[in-house]
């Protein structure tokens, strides 16, 4: 089920929360597990037991290694355990098929691909119970002594199909005990709501956008239009994931839970370095603390230094799909901050601001023309359409066309990727208090009309996908 | 505090509009046709344990709260609005056009080889026999009013789809997309003769449009047009709103009004075989009274139709294969054929070739598609 669909929004979520409110504290837990199961089992009725044992297999190892206390090679062992089982797991559901058509290729062999469908949320759940074993050998975190506690944690579903990834960490004590005030209610439902808007209003319609200008025949895009394709899908994955992460902390913060920031204006970024501070910052988090920081980081010398960003950025990329293009995407921003650090990050800081904003998005928008198309012909079409070599115009009557359909989603769009919103809502902070009430009564309108067209737009069935069933 | 106030009663605000939608979906009667979307809307799905594994049951769900949300006219209007507001000139694909048209846009075609190799294998059976094959392929607003589409608005253009489906086929042609261009000038030159060839709201040809249709039938054929001043005019509707308002959602335009001609000098009867029923009239008025209008002629589908005219001027029986652009045309046919039997392939599973051999009285054959159905919904696949 997707957040951003009619019977999300007006029979799950409502009786999940009606029901959660009104039962007393400990039995919160298990109407949040059982809304939880369900919310998955809708997606994918079968694999719901693939999460089932993942969890089992790391409470288990969780367990065992608080038993064997005082014996590190023991301890040691059941950590490799469950990372392995989580590895086992998302190398044999995600990544069968991709490895068998590399053998093949290089190869010329013809084993039969499996053919399994992607779990959904797979990538998200593994990475979140591998924190939690981690976390534990190292001793940051108490060990879980209840199941059903530990399944409520990963299979919670605001955050289970498209993160942001939580440790457990973040949340153990808030799974124990955790109090729900009003105003926390209300501020999460807030946050719901931009997030629903950012989704329906935005992403789905720049999608709308990209979709057009990508269907277009090869050659037949001018130069103009092809940028555009490539910004309209920037802004599409960017509204669309951030809107997922909004959604899901302002849900977390209905149900008692402070869920980890995830992006903050990415596409406001100076710098590539920049950028992986402010994108999907639960993800970079995570190689850093259990991959970059584990094989030396930068401590070890240029040399390995180097190896290592490597290695982590090849990851990042592998983790976003099963395909080459992922991990030509990942290498891609490896290399480049690589770069930006030996080579001309220092010069970028002493340029005028400007030019580090035009520099940062012209390489994310290059960057997600890699990360869509997994056929690298088409790929490379693309490129050539962008790049004025496909034979195309530079410019073309389409491009106004199109630039006029969706010159108002498109202005928001770019509007928003600021930080305008925080920005404008610290004026009014210290403002008086007529322009306060002014401001808050403008807000109330907002919402209620945002929430009919979004409504409208959904009722009517358009163009409405979820882009993350390949991570 | 003011300010905390309002805040906490937009919360309960947006709650409260949920749990109304909530509430007023499940106690609301479900309809089972929307009018307006001219469609059935989608059954509560059946709940079993194979369908729920496969998530077809999830997926009917999703979509049977969709079809029945409350007020769903109205947010559809809303949703329109809304991207008309914010200047967009095309709605699920349908040009926002001048001069109060809705204008469904000409999709990529698909399948024209297909097509015209359909149509080829057809002529192949008809080989050796006396007959006279036309293939008439009808552009759509798209193209004869592409003047009125919005500006910059990407063109494709249909007629050289057409004219590779008709060298494929290798099917003798009947062009009339000239002669509607030519009429749409002179309309605009002289200001006379003026008039509208497609529906505003819908994706028909009006039956001016037809009429025209039928005079680049009869050039080619050698065949005397009759005058429209010797037809009888009528004006059955006033409001008709076609599909393509449907699709474009955009309930604040008016319907349009349809034409029928008849003339005096027909001595019909009409025989709808499937249903086994006989007229006298190529028109079913009660459709004049419902929301899906275009259905009065030849009463809306039937996958054989025999049509006799006993006064036709003469013993000539035609064979035509079509879709419902031809629906509005046979009244002007008539008068040239004392039969016409006429086929909608979609329907029609005996093969029609087999038909016309099994028929030696047939000396004509028509075949007539509007060039938008043509690709996407490959009725023609029926042909033999």
């Amino acid at each position: 089920m997707v957040f951003s669909s009619i019977p999300f929004l007006f029979f799950f979520l409502p009786v999940c929360l009606i029901l959660y409110y009104m039962v007393p504290y400990r039995w919160k837990n298990s109407v949040l597990l059982f809304f939880s199961l369900v919310f998955y089992a809708w997606g994918e009725p079968v694999y719901i037991i693939l999460m089932f044992f993942a969890t089992a297999v790391d409470y288990c190892n969780g367990r065992l290694m608080e038993r064997f206390d005082k014996r590190e090679g023991m301890r040691k062992l059941f950590l490799v355990c469950s990372v392995a089982v989580n590895l086992s797991v998302l190398a044999f559901f995600k990544y069968a098929d991709f490895l068998i058509a590399t053998f093949n290729g290089l190869f010329s062999a013809s084993i039969k691909p499996l053919g399994l469908g992607l779990p959904v949320g797979i990538s998200f759940f593994t990475f979140q119970t591998m924190s939690y074993s981690i976390d534990l050998y190292r001793r940051k975190v108490p060990v879980e002594k209840n199941y059903l506690d530990y399944l409520t944690y990963v299979s919670m579903f605001p955050q289970l199909v498209a993160g942001p990834i939580v440790r457990y960490s973040v949340v153990n004590r808030e799974l124990r005990s955790r109090e729900i005030k009003r105003e926390e209610v209300g501020e999460g439902l807030f946050r719901f709501m931009q997030g629903l808007f950012k989704k329906v209003l935005i992403a789905n319609q720049a999608g709308a956008l990209w979709e057009e200008i990508r269907a277009l025949e090869a050659g037949s895009a001018s130069v103009a239009t092809a940028w555009l394709g490539a910004l309209a899908f920037t802004l599409q994955l960017y509204f669309d994931f951030s809107a997922y992460s909004d959604m899901a902390i302002g849900m977390g913060r209905m149900l008692g839970f402070q869920f980890p920031e995830n992006f903050n204006y990415p596409l406001s970024s100076v710098s590539v370095t920049d950028f992986w501070r402010r994108w999907h910052i639960s993800l970079s988090s995570w190689f850093r603390d259990y991959v970059y920081i584990p094989l030396g980081g930068n401590r070890k010398g240029t040399l390995r230094h180097l190896r290592n960003m490597l290695i982590v950025w090849f990851l990042t990329g592998l983790w976003h799909g099963a395909a080459w293009n992922f991990v030509l995407w990942g290498l891609y921003y490896g290399i480049l901050l690589i770069l930006e650090k030996y080579v001309w990050g220092k010069a970028l800081e002493r340029l005028p601001k400007i030019c580090g904003h035009i520099y940062a998005v012209l390489i994310v928008v290059v960057g997600f023309v890699i990360f869509v198309f997994d056929d690298m012909g088409a790929l490379g079409g693309y490129f050539r359409s962008m790049a004025g070599c496909a034979g195309n115009e530079w410019w073309g009557e389409e491009f106004l066309w199109y630039l006029l359909n969706y010159k108002v989603v498109l202005a928001a769009a770019v509007v928003l990727a600021f930080p305008v919103y925080p920005w404008f809502k610290g004026k009014v902070e210290l403002a008086g208090e007529g322009i306060k009430t002014g401001a808050s009564l403008l807000a109330m309108a907002g919402y209620a009309v945002l929430f009919v067209v979004t409504v409208a737009f959904l009722v009517n069935d358009t163009f409405n996908p979820f882009l993350y069933f390949r991570f | 505090m003011k300010e905390q106030m309002i805040r906490k009663w937009t919360a309960l605000l947006l709650m409260g509009m949920t749990l109304l939608l909530m509430f007023i979906f499940v106690i609301s009667d479900k309809k089972e046709f929307s009018e307006n979307e001219n469609r059935y809307l989608a059954k509560f799905p059946a709940f079993e344990w194979g369908k729920i594994r496969s998530g077809e049951f999830m997926e009917g769900l999703e979509s049977y709260t969709a079809d029945h949300f409350p007020f769903r006219d109205f947010l559809m209007g809303v949703k329109t609005q809304t991207e008309i507001l914010a200047g967009k000139k095309e709605i699920n694909d349908i040009y926002i056009a001048e001069d109060g048209y809705l204008i469904e846009e000409y999709q990529k075609p698909e399948n024209t080889e297909r097509i015209g190799n359909i149509l080829k294998a057809f002529a192949g059976e008809l080989e050796g026999e006396e007959l006279e094959i036309r293939l008439m392929l009808v552009p759509t607003a798209v193209y004869v009013y592409e003047d009125k589409l919005p500006a910059r608005a990407p063109r494709r253009n249909q007629m050289e789809t057409a004219e590779q489906i008709y060298e494929i086929s290798g099917i003798e042609r009947i062009d009339c997309s000239r002669d509607l261009l030519a009429w749409k000038i002179s309309a605009q030159v002289f200001g006379q003769r003026t008039g509208e060839l497609y529906y505003r709201t819908d994706h028909h040809w009006t039956t001016l449009g037809a009429y025209v249709g039928y005079t680049a039938f009869c050039r080619e054929m050698g065949l005397e047009a009759v005058s429209l001043d010797e037809m009888e005019t009528r004006v059955v509707a006033e409001d008709f709103r076609g599909t393509v308002y449907s699709k474009a959602g955009d309930y604040t335009r008016k319907g349009d009004a349809i034409t029928i001609y008849t003339n005096p000098m027909d001595r019909l009867t009409v025989k709808y075989v499937d249903t086994e029923e006989t007229s006298d009239s190529l028109y079913n008025l009660e459709y004049a009274e419902v929301k899906d209008k275009y259905s009065l002629f030849l009463d809306n589908l039937h996958s054989l139709i025999e049509i006799e005219n006993e006064t036709a001027d003469s013993d000539r029986e035609l064979v035509l294969v079509k879709d419902s652009y031809a629906n509005s045309m046979v009244p002007f046919l008539v008068r040239h054929y004392k039969k016409i039997y006429v086929f909608d392939t979609r329907y029609y599973k005996q093969g029609v070739s087999e038909f016309v051999k099994g028929h030696p009285g047939v000396t004509d054959v028509l075949i007539l598609y509007n060039m938008n159905t043509l690709d996407t919904d490959l009725g023609i696949r029926g042909v033999y």
